[in-house]
């Protein structure tokens, strides 16, 4: 099971390891029955112990980006290392997911 | 530095991150920067994922070849499969063009292959299988990588 950490309408979600089409379907369905809690608005993705990710993570990381937007929450990544975050703005998520650098967030 | 490798196994999503390492391995030799790796591993992981989801569909029991061959100036990489084949492999080349959208499914595959590499061949044909050939173009060893 991914760890996570919850906190009124926080979620964090601390990925790790390899994000690829085998992975990202796990993690889906992981992160979707956190989701099932209703109160949580607000989702953060940390990637600090990412260490590979390509377009099968992308879809996942959209797919929960639809989940926060349908109910009104917002979504952040935080912890992407150069060659996850270059995955980040191939795909354009740069451009609808904020990114948190060092503790500051940066709306991007 | 004059290597080549051949590798096959079976279409199941475990060998996506098996590909990664062997090629991630063979690439070794040549000292690689960290940026070439990662393009490498991420090309050939979305040339294999796309053999696993769309040629053979699921089906554990297909075969996908990996062969990679290393000069000094140059890399070529294939991923072979003997799936369903692709109809139209410009639409499929498309960014963004997905034959699934309902799966999270990002049609990013083959553009992020083009971007990584520096050229991208596909040969494909209905019933028989895809054939990806990919180059890309290494630094001599005398070349400062900034």
């Amino acid at each position: 099971m991914v760890k996570s950490k919850k906190h009124d309408d926080q979620l964090t979600v601390y990925l790790s390891g390899e994000i690829d089409h085998c992975s990202a379907d796990k993690l889906r369905r992981e992160i979707e029955s956190l989701l099932a809690d209703a109160r949580i608005r607000r989702l953060t993705l940390d990637f600090e112990r990412v260490s590979f990710m390509d377009s099968s993570g992308v879809g996942m990381i959209i797919g929960r980006y639809k989940t926060m937007r349908e109910r009104g929450g917002t979504m952040t990544a935080c912890g992407l290392h150069p060659p996850v975050e270059k995955l980040f703005h191939m795909a354009g998520l740069h451009r609808i997911i904020a990114q948190e650098h060092a503790g500051r967030q940066e709306e991007t | 530095m004059n290597n080549q490798m051949e590798l096959s196994f079976l279409s199941l999503a475990e060998n996506e991150a098996f590909a990664r390492m062997v090629i991630s391995a063979f690439f070794m030799q040549i000292n690689p920067t960290m940026s070439l790796i990662s393009e490498v591993r991420t090309a050939v992981s979305e040339a294999v994922t796309n053999a696993v989801v769309h040629a053979y569909a699921g089906k554990p029991d297909g075969k996908i070849f990996l062969r990679a061959k290393i000069n000094v100036r140059q890399a070529e990489i294939e991923v072979e499969d003997f799936g369903c084949g692709i109809e139209d492999v410009a639409q499929a080349m498309t960014p963004f063009y997905t034959s699934q959208p309902d799966k999270e499914r990002t049609g990013m595959g083959f553009s992020l292959m083009l971007s990584f590499m520096d050229d991208v061949q596909v040969t494909s044909a209905l019933g028989s299988g895809t054939l990806v050939r990919m180059k890309k173009n290494l630094y001599s060893g005398d070349e400062h990588v900034p």
